[in-house]
């Protein structure tokens, strides 16, 4: 299964209510995608994060913040669910990755994460807004995937096991009369 | 007074470039700790993620930091929660574009970047401006599964034993 959410949600501005001149407003645009192919429990799932600043100036202080991964449901591998940039230039974007691991199989909902930015020199009022959400997702269990997609060599071994007596013991008995005729000298 | 105001200048002209030197980091200590994507199954694309800490000696360590993996710079995210490792960058592209090596991460801080925009931007080559420090990233490369499936290699077996013994079969009664 693979999730690939539909592109870009937030547009932080909307917030404020107005659409008014944007022209040196910072205005971002946030993603949030699994990159996997399959997500499986007790395997690395990638998330990738990006955020892009469309709008006419620096979004400052930029804060993304994912609470969708609770400690009982994943395990956290590498990166932070929480980043801050700095600032983020117009016509810009930054990305960010987390990695986890589903601690167990089902149907997960993966929500969107929480960005937060002040715009310049108004620092005092941050602007709130959501990525995209990637959505439900199913979790395969782990014994399921590898009963699917594991090269099964261990199967193999004892499948051929298996037929080894039936072709092994005529092999036997041919091989112990063949070499016991071809031992005799031959008589002209 | 003009003279009270050039003498301010000219102490803020003295004392302002090492104010700026004094930002810098002096003498970096990192410990980095990174993941690279080894299965095409957990991810469609390769992702690297450094993490590292940094201490800096008798400098701040809360610096804004820019790091330049094969001539991409991205901006290196902060996280004072996480006390290890509270530093991340993360690259992601194409499996193609990212093949199995060893990948040297600079890191700038704001004049360095400065000075590496400015070279890029006038065609010169990057690896005169200096970096701060630098991590090497270790990709293994991308596991895509078993070049040759199971199924093919217990065919082919089978199929060896068969011929083998219909050819010694052959021999017999032909003889």
């Amino acid at each position: 299964m693979k999730i690939i959410s539909v592109l870009l949600v937030l547009v932080a501005s909307c917030l404020s209510g107005y659409m008014a001149d944007d022209e040196g407003e910072p205005r971002l645009l946030a993603s949030k995608n699994i990159l996997n192919q399959y997500l499986v429990e007790n395997k690395d799932l990638t998330v990738e994060y990006k955020i892009f600043n469309i709008g006419g100036s620096a979004a400052q202080n930029v804060r993304l913040e994912d609470a969708g991964f609770p400690e009982a449901d994943f395990q956290l591998v590498a990166g932070n669910v929480q980043a801050t940039w700095e600032r983020i230039a117009p016509n810009t974007n930054v990305s960010h990755s987390v990695i986890v691991r589903p601690v167990s199989s089902g149907y997960y909902n993966f929500t969107a994460a929480e960005i937060s930015y002040s715009a310049g020199a108004d620092a005092k009022k941050r602007q709130v807004g959501y990525t995209s959400s990637p959505g439900e997702g199913g979790i395969v269990n782990f014994k399921e995937f590898n009963r699917r997609f594991s090269p099964h060599v261990v199967d193999w071994c004892v499948f051929a096991i298996m037929t080894l007596p039936s072709l092994g013991i005529p092999f036997l008995l041919w091989w112990s009369s063949k070499s016991k005729y071809d031992s005799k000298p031959k008589r002209s | 007074m003009n003279c009270a105001g050039k003498t301010i200048f000219s102490f803020l002209m003295l004392v302002a470039p090492s104010v700026v030197f004094g930002d810098s980091c002096a003498s970096p200590q990192v410990k980095p700790s990174i993941y690279t994507t080894t299965e095409a199954s957990s991810s469609t694309d390769t992702v690297f993620i450094v993490q590292f800490s940094l201490t800096c000696k008798g400098g701040p360590s809360d610096l804004t930091l820019y790091a330049d993996v094969n001539g991409k710079t991205v901006a290196v995210t902060r996280n004072d929660d996480n006390v290890k490792f509270p530093f991340q960058v993360s690259f992601s592209d194409e499996n193609k574009n990212l093949p199995s090596g060893t990948y040297e991460v600079k890191f700038y801080d704001e004049d360095g970047f400065a000075n590496l925009r400015k070279a890029q931007r006038s065609g010169e080559s990057s690896s005169s401006v200096k970096s701060l420090f630098s991590i090497e990233v270790n990709h293994p490369g991308v596991w895509k599964g078993p070049f040759v499936s199971s199924e093919l290699v217990a065919t082919l077996v089978a199929l060896l034993v068969f011929f083998s013994a219909y050819t010694a079969r052959n021999s017999l009664q032909s003889s």
